[in-house]
């Protein structure tokens, strides 16, 4: 990589189905992110613990330690990341994008998700910041 | 003269604390201290009175690891009883409460069978779609069958994939023309598609 290479953003994917995992992955990293994967909540705040990420994409319902916990302790300064988080779910009750929030979640979105969609966010929401 | 063993002083008996009955448990699940009703929770394991109290306590429980136990000593009967009692927060609007149920039911193979027919018709898709996450790991002959009926027959895309996905860990060649007619029902799906089109070269041998 030379100098004038830009660093890949980095993305992690959490989400219990593997299925779920492969897909996001598959998009982002054809869209051009450096994309890693955890299977639940506390895989991803250990894996944010060791490495920095700009962007994540995290599932509601997963064992262990669901997604708005998640998001919670990766906002909290146990972990302290500032970098984007989108939720992405099969809940759409009233009131699940503002748990969401609550947690600290700059998006929410209800599957399945169009991969040019998920993209165009990744891609939105990662511009500007310094690539870890 | 022969030597004469000496006796060896009487150790005295170690007193154990006698466990706490049955009334102090129950009425231990309401104590601030979260150890102390975690500990109650478990010592009511083989307590079939305090089913009622401990169902109770489900929707209420804030402590994940207090919850954590009442579902492990509920599950632990897998009874009808429980497992309907369980099977009402798979709608719960608490993530943190729908996902432990769901774990919980999936270690219940005896009582979860004759629930399925009213989950699997539930108005309410999410609770379809948790439906398929505790079919995933219900150890049951008739799981992947039920999986199956699902990827036939829910009319909600969501469900349909979480069937699949599932089913996928023991799916075989017999599966992939199901999966194929998945796709053809929902074609605007990107997800079920792309997930039906990464598993078939395994099932079919072409990977």
């Amino acid at each position: 990589m030379t100098a004038d290479t830009p660093t890949r953003a980095r993305v992690l994917v959490v989400d219990d189905a593997a299925t779920v995992r492969l897909y996001h992955s598959s998009l982002l990293t054809g869209a051009g992110f450096e994309v890693s994967e955890a299977a639940n909540g506390l895989e991803a705040v250990e894996a944010a613990l060791g490495a920095s990420f700009d962007l994540f994409v995290v599932d509601v319902n997963m064992p262990r330690m669901n997604g708005y916990t998640c998001v919670e302790t990766l906002r909290s300064e146990t972990v302290g990341s500032d970098a984007p988080v989108v939720m992405i779910s099969t809940e759409d009750r009233p009131g699940d994008a503002d748990r969401a929030y609550q947690a600290g979640a700059n998006l929410y979105l209800v599957k399945p998700v169009a991969g040019d969609r998920l993209a165009r966010i990744a891609t939105m929401l990662t511009a500007g910041r310094d690539a870890a | 003269m022969g030597l004469v063993r000496k006796q060896a002083p009487q150790q005295p008996e170690e007193v154990l604390p006698e466990p706490p009955d049955t009334g102090t448990l129950l009425s231990q699940l309401d104590d601030p201290d979260p150890d102390c009703r975690r500990e109650a929770a478990l010592g009511l394991v083989d307590v079939a009175e305090a089913v009622p109290e401990l169902l109770a306590r489900v929707g209420t429980e804030e402590d994940p690891r207090v919850l954590e136990s009442i579902l492990t000593t509920l599950a632990a009967r897998d009874t009808e009883e429980v497992a309907g009692g369980l099977a009402v927060h798979l709608a719960s609007d608490e993530a943190v409460l729908r996902t432990a149920v769901a774990a919980a039911l999936a270690t219940m193979p005896q009582s979860v069978p004759a629930l399925l027919p009213n989950l699997l018709a539930a108005p309410d898709h999410d609770v379809r779609v948790m439906t398929a996450m505790v079919l995933a790991d219900l150890p049951h002959p008739e799981a992947h069958t039920w999986l199956v009926k699902m990827i036939c027959e829910d009319p909600h895309p969501n469900v349909v994939t979480g069937a699949i996905d599932a089913l996928l860990p023991s799916a075989t060649a017999e599966d992939a023309q199901l999966l194929r007619d998945a796709v053809e029902r929902f074609p605007d799906d990107p997800f079920l598609r792309f997930t039906v089109n990464a598993a078939l070269p395994r099932l079919t041998g072409t990977a």
